[in-house]
């Protein structure tokens, strides 16, 4: 905590920018700053430890204040947090050092809907489905449909690379934006190319998207949006095992069917979430499927699909079990439905082509629940983001009983990362496909990119000198 | 039992962000403290010793608005407004609670109201109706009662008024005064008594909501099983389909739109009865706002405009603006307690606030 005299002057210096109203030094505040999503400091406040807390928590209401805070923050050589929707699953909005917390949340406006292009560009900090309800309104939708659309912002969405559920038709957020406004560390106001598929040389928006805050602050973005589709219509399937539940998933994709989801529980998943949450005691592999669109369009890719999965097996279960997901998808991240304390968890999520996907299942699963076996580690996972490539592998690891020791507790639960990023780098996989890297993967991105990595720290230095820009986050440290 | 209940919803919902788009003060206020994971995180972390009750944590406590909506929203149903009133409870006790909650508190147990220095009416006839009249109906917005009764009348139904002049008990319950709340409960439920009523009629859905659930769920007071309790609004919707009310068509054609009251989220499915008595006597449907129907913000009428003024008027300004930017002229609402909030700040937006039991009684056929 920044005190005394200087802190004070830092800190009338900052609400002569945004206003007394819209800064807090204030003990509750900055507790409740302190934390996001993710399990680590989540685990550490249950147990009553304190963490590291923002100095100050300014509520900017436009691009122009924060480029002045940035600028205070340079002089001042102090640490910047930008901060959306808190629902990061990495840490990747904890103050580790102090310092300033930007709540982006007051830019909240819609600034366009272009019916004719088919954009919307807002402002960073608005709503998730505060903007999907006003699109819903024009019979439009942004089709990024993350579980965390309920709290988290439009900033949030671009800035990890996140995927939503029907990512798998209509791509990841990153694939969703045509440009962006953005503040730099320094302070400079810029805006990207006003579309993304040019030749005019390198593609440096993309350089902001997934940095995570380290390279600047989205301000804006001007998004792709769609029409609100005539039918969605789902299916659920059952496999008897994953093998031909996967290849299922790839020849619908590598056909190029189109599905707006595939869904794919493992056995695991199926005999404990889809029972918790759906209703359903199943043994096997439960997978949903969907397509949307105009109805004789969809019911055709539904019909291709559908013979695709008979012919490998698979049971057909029929449109209620999969309208019924669709229906209560989000519902597994509702306490006390999702996975919550006391118990220790971790979301271990990768990417991979299809030759190498099932085979990083099996090794994570038996890396984790063989080195963990004294802590009865279980592993669970379903396959949820295709490409025309390959998927996702979303995977998990549970322990009931954790130590109950806060600083026990974590290194356990960073072993256990350890073995499970290390395994789906061995095999070909990445270290994380939607939710980021944050604080929790930081140590893996030297892993992950080699000798590549010097040049992203290159970058880092060149466009934040002063290291302002989230420190310690994805692998930049501190300097 | 009691005291489990709240610990296990603020458990649950301290670290859960999936009601944030619809609480009306995180919307106001753009805090990630004042939301529901920020009161559920603030609550779990005075019972860690990480916070202690003081001006400050009990400031951010009673900034709840203690509307339904995280609730309504919630898929597995964590009643935190009630944790969240449970909570008060213990600051309340412990002098922590912000001073106008102890000022209301003196109010209510002399008077039974917070507005005026009057005490309820005693309950004079006996009949088969009752209507609830409340605090609100009398000393805020007293046309809005004689208008329904004036429709009820129309409709063949000769209600005994209870509760004339006393509050439900919501408030008291919302500001973790629950021996209050219990008293003025008995009081409510002994006026009924005394009416001889098989049903009791409310003007809003926020005294459905008292009630039907509240009186039981925080109170642990049983609803009378013997008593049908009814909304007005829908009750009337029903009688114009019956034919049993009979309403002609206005001749103002000025854009107009319906506010859902405070404590909508509450009622699922009770939007759509008072939009179909304002599509028969206005001939159209209204605009519809951005916040309606089951994700409707409140007004400034919850506890809030006692203990946090700015923030009250925050929300009320809010509803107006949501009109306005929808291009009513005219906004409509049945609540007295939202049409006093509304219509202090209406000017501002050029809007004219229109109470709905008002403009059909003004149109009875």
């Amino acid at each position: 905590m920044r005190q005394g005299i200087q802190g004070e002057m830092i800190r009338s210096e900052l609400a002569d920018v945004v206003g007394e109203e819209y800064i807090s030094t204030e003990e509750t505040d900055r507790l409740i700053y302190s934390t996001d999503w993710s399990w680590m400091p989540q685990m550490w406040l249950d147990r009553g430890e304190r963490l590291a807390t923002p100095d100050y928590i300014v509520h900017p209401a436009s691009a122009e204040e924060i480029s002045a805070i940035l600028k205070i923050a340079n002089t001042y050589r102090i640490p910047v947090i930008p901060w959306g929707g808190g629902s990061g699953t990495q840490g990747g909005t904890l103050p580790i050092y102090g310092g300033i917390t930007v709540d982006t949340k007051r830019l909240d406006k819609i600034i366009a809907i272009d019916t004719q292009s088919l954009t919307v560009t807002a402002q960073a900090g608005i709503n998730g489905a505060q903007l999907e309800w006003a699109l819903n309104e024009h019979q439009l939708t942004l089709p990024h449909y993350p579980a965390s659309a309920n709290c988290a912002t439009l900033g949030g969405y671009l800035a990890p690379r996140g995927s939503g559920t029907i990512s798998t038709k209509y791509g990841k957020a990153e694939d969703m934006v045509l440009s962006m406004e953005l503040v730099l560390p320094d302070g400079t106001i810029i805006r990207t190319p006003p579309v993304p598929n040019h030749a005019s040389g390198p593609d440096f928006a993309r350089l902001f998207l997934g940095s995570e805050g380290t390279f600047g602050i989205i301000t804006e973005a001007t998004m792709q949006i769609d029409y609100l589709p005539e039918v969605r219509l789902l299916h659920a399937v059952l496999f008897a095992d994953l093998s031909n539940a996967l290849e299922a998933g790839r020849r619908m994709m590598t056909r190029r069917l189109d599905p707006m989801v595939i869904r794919l529980y493992d056995p695991s998943s199926t005999a404990s979430l889809v029972k918790e949450v759906l209703g359903y005691e199943l043994e096997g592999v439960y997978m949903v499927i969907g397509f949307d669109g105009y109805e004789e369009l969809a019911t055709l890719q539904e019909q291709y699909a559908m013979e695709i999965c008979l012919e490998l097996g698979a049971r057909d279960l029929g449109r209620e079990p999969g309208e019924r997901w669709w229906n209560h998808r989000y519902d597994f991240y509702f306490p006390p439905k999702s996975l919550q304390l006391p118990w220790m968890y971790g979301t271990v999520e990768t990417l991979s082509t299809y030759n190498n996907l099932e085979r990083i299942y099996h090794a994570k699963k038996q890396a984790i629940e063989e080195t963990y076996a004294e802590w009865n580690a279980r592993y669970i996972g379903h396959f949820s983001h295709w490409f025309h490539w390959g998927a996702s592998l979303y995977d998990r690891f549970i322990i009931e009983q954790p130590p109950q020791d806060a600083h026990q507790a974590l290194r356990l639960h960073n072993r256990i990362w350890t073995t499970a990023i290390r395994t789906s780098l061995e095999h070909g996989g990445m270290i994380n496909e939607h939710h980021g890297v944050g604080l929790k993967l930081a140590r893996y991105m030297r892993a992950q990119y080699g000798a590549a990595w010097p040049l992203l720290e290159a970058i880092k230095r060149t466009i934040d000198p002063n290291g302002i820009m989230n420190p310690g986050k994805l692998g930049f440290g501190i300097y | 039992m009691h005291i489990l209940q709240p610990i296990a919803t603020t458990e649950n919902c301290r670290y859960c962000l999936m009601c944030r788009h619809v609480c009306p003060v995180g919307y106001v206020t753009r805090s990630e403290t004042l939301s529901p994971h920020g009161w559920g995180l603030t609550i779990a972390s005075v019972r860690r010793g990480l916070l202690q009750w003081n001006r400050e944590t009990s400031e951010v406590l009673f900034s709840c608005a203690d509307c339904g909506l995280c609730r309504a929203h919630c898929a597995t149903d964590q009643p935190l407004p009630d944790a969240i009133a449970a909570a008060r409870e213990e600051v309340v006790e412990l002098k922590q609670a912000p001073p106008a909650v102890y000022r209301i508190e003196q109010a209510l147990q002399q008077w039974s109201n917070p507005y005026t220095q009057q005490q309820p009416w005693p309950v004079k006839q006996r009949g088969d109706v009752a209507l609830f009249v409340g605090d609100a109906a009398l000393f805020l917005w007293p046309s809005a009662l004689e208008a329904a009764q004036l429709l009820l009348s129309a409709a063949g139904v000769q209600p005994v008024l209870v509760g004339a002049g006393r509050n439900n008990g919501y408030l008291a319950s919302s500001l973790g005064l629950r021996s209050t709340a219990e008293a003025l409960a008995q009081a409510n439920l002994e006026d009924l008594q005394a009416s001889g009523a098989g049903r009791l009629l409310v003007l809003t859905p926020g005294d459905y909501y008292t009630f039907s659930r509240l009186y039981e769920d925080r109170l642990g007071i049983a609803w009378p099983r013997e008593i049908e309790l009814v909304e007005l609004v829908p009750f009337l919707a029903g009688q114009l389909e019956a034919g049993a009310l009979r309403l002609r068509r206005s001749e103002d054609t000025s854009p107009y739109a319906y506010c859902d009251p405070t404590h909508s989220a509450r009622v699922p499915g009770r939007d759509r009865a008072p939009r179909r008595l304002l599509a028969t006597v206005l001939g159209q449907p209204g605009l519809e706002l951005f916040w309606r129907g089951e994700r409707a913000h409140p007004a400034g009428d919850t506890a809030l405009q006692f203990t946090q003024p700015e923030l009250a008027d925050q929300l009320t300004l809010a509803r107006l603006q949501d009109a306005a930017n929808h291009g009513a002229f005219m906004l409509i609402s049945e609540d007295p307690g939202s049409l006093a909030h509304l219509n202090r700040h209406a000017s501002r937006f050029a809007l004219k606030i229109q109470g709905l039991y008002e403009l059909l009684a003004r149109h009875l056929a």
